[in-house]
């Protein structure tokens, strides 16, 4: 890798990603002024913050130039474990909401005692 | 079974061994930390959810809560202190110990000045009646996720902020090799990666 790195300009990938993680950034802030559906607003921010993650894993944390297996066994158990919880989680909290909305029934009124 | 067998047997890369994802056991058990500490980030994240998701009243308009522009400037200092970090990692691995001590000192000053702006954020919100249980925009649970979330991703910051400083003092010293300055940024760009989620899952969306 380092002499790669020396090849190309030792440090130019990582001024690289860093203008495109600005780049990608600065279009996240700018995505609201579009007035987009809100659904399509949240999968343009979640496409593209796995972008921003991928190349910080990738290019920072050299990820691209370790072992597959290296990679891999960090990428998939973070992912998996992350949409195993939330696709639990989504359920569960709209039941919530749901029982929670529900009309509570009024207390019973204090007895009166003589 | 012999050893040799059975590795024969695996996809190379997987027959275990001394070195099982060629990486040094440092690296490796570097990474095994980040995973399990991402875990931890991803309980999190999902409590968050689980928090917005089931509240009863609207979750706190961004606008009205947070200054934009300002978590905007944030996230700048925090990608680029992940920059100079990853330009420390080179020169160290290059041998180039003038300007990888430069740049962890700049990595510093980035990770220093994030935590300011972040002990700035707190004031303001804590100021203006933020707290674990209510709040005066909305839903009562936005501050116990935002407190959380926030305040363990800036521990995470400072604690990455006192490895930094002993990096670079004993760079300066002659006493880190390549492979501490790589840890450290591993840890490093792990902090600005966690940021990447909390900007958009918290901030953004």
């Amino acid at each position: 890798m380092a002499e790669a790195a020396k090849a190309h300009g030792p440090y130019r990938i990582y001024w690289i990603t860093w203008g495109i993680l600005l780049v990608i950034t600065v279009a996240m802030l700018a995505a609201e002024k579009f007035h987009l559906p809100r659904i399509f607003l949240v999968l343009f921010l979640l496409v593209f913050m796995l972008v921003k993650a991928t190349m910080i894993g990738g290019n920072f944390m050299h990820l691209r130039y370790e072992q597959r297996n290296l990679a891999v066994i960090v990428a998939v158990g973070l992912l998996v474990t992350s949409v195993i919880l939330f696709s639990f989680i989504t359920p569960e909290s709209l039941s919530v909401r749901a029982r929670r909305s529900e009309p509570v029934a009024a207390p019973a009124a204090p007895a009166h005692h003589p | 079974m012999h050893d040799s067998t059975h590795a024969a047997a695996l996809p190379a890369g997987w027959g275990g061994g001394v070195s099982p994802f060629g990486a040094t056991w440092q690296k490796t058990m570097m990474w095994i930390f980040i995973v399990t500490d991402g875990l931890l980030f991803s309980g999190l994240l999902s409590g968050y959810a689980f928090l917005r998701m089931s509240s009863l009243y609207p979750w706190p308009e961004r606008s009205h809560v947070f200054s934009i522009p300002f978590i905007a400037l944030m996230t700048f200092i925090l990608i680029t202190s992940s920059a100079t970090m990853g330009t420390a990692v080179g020169a160290a691995k290059l041998g180039d110990r003038k300007t990888a001590l430069r740049f962890l000192i700049l990595t510093i000053a980035g990770g220093a000045a994030f935590l300011g702006c972040q002990a700035y954020e707190w004031t303001h919100l804590i100021e203006h009646g933020a707290r674990l249980t209510s709040n005066p925009w909305g839903a009562p649970q936005f501050g116990q996720a935002f407190f959380i979330l926030t305040g363990f991703h800036g521990s995470h910051v400072l604690s990455g902020l006192v490895v930094l400083t002993i990096t670079a003092i004993r760079t300066a010293m002659g006493k880190t090799q390549a492979q501490g300055v790589e840890m450290a940024g591993l840890y490093w760009h792990f902090v600005d990666l966690v940021w990447v989620f909390i900007f958009t899952l918290f901030y953004l969306v």
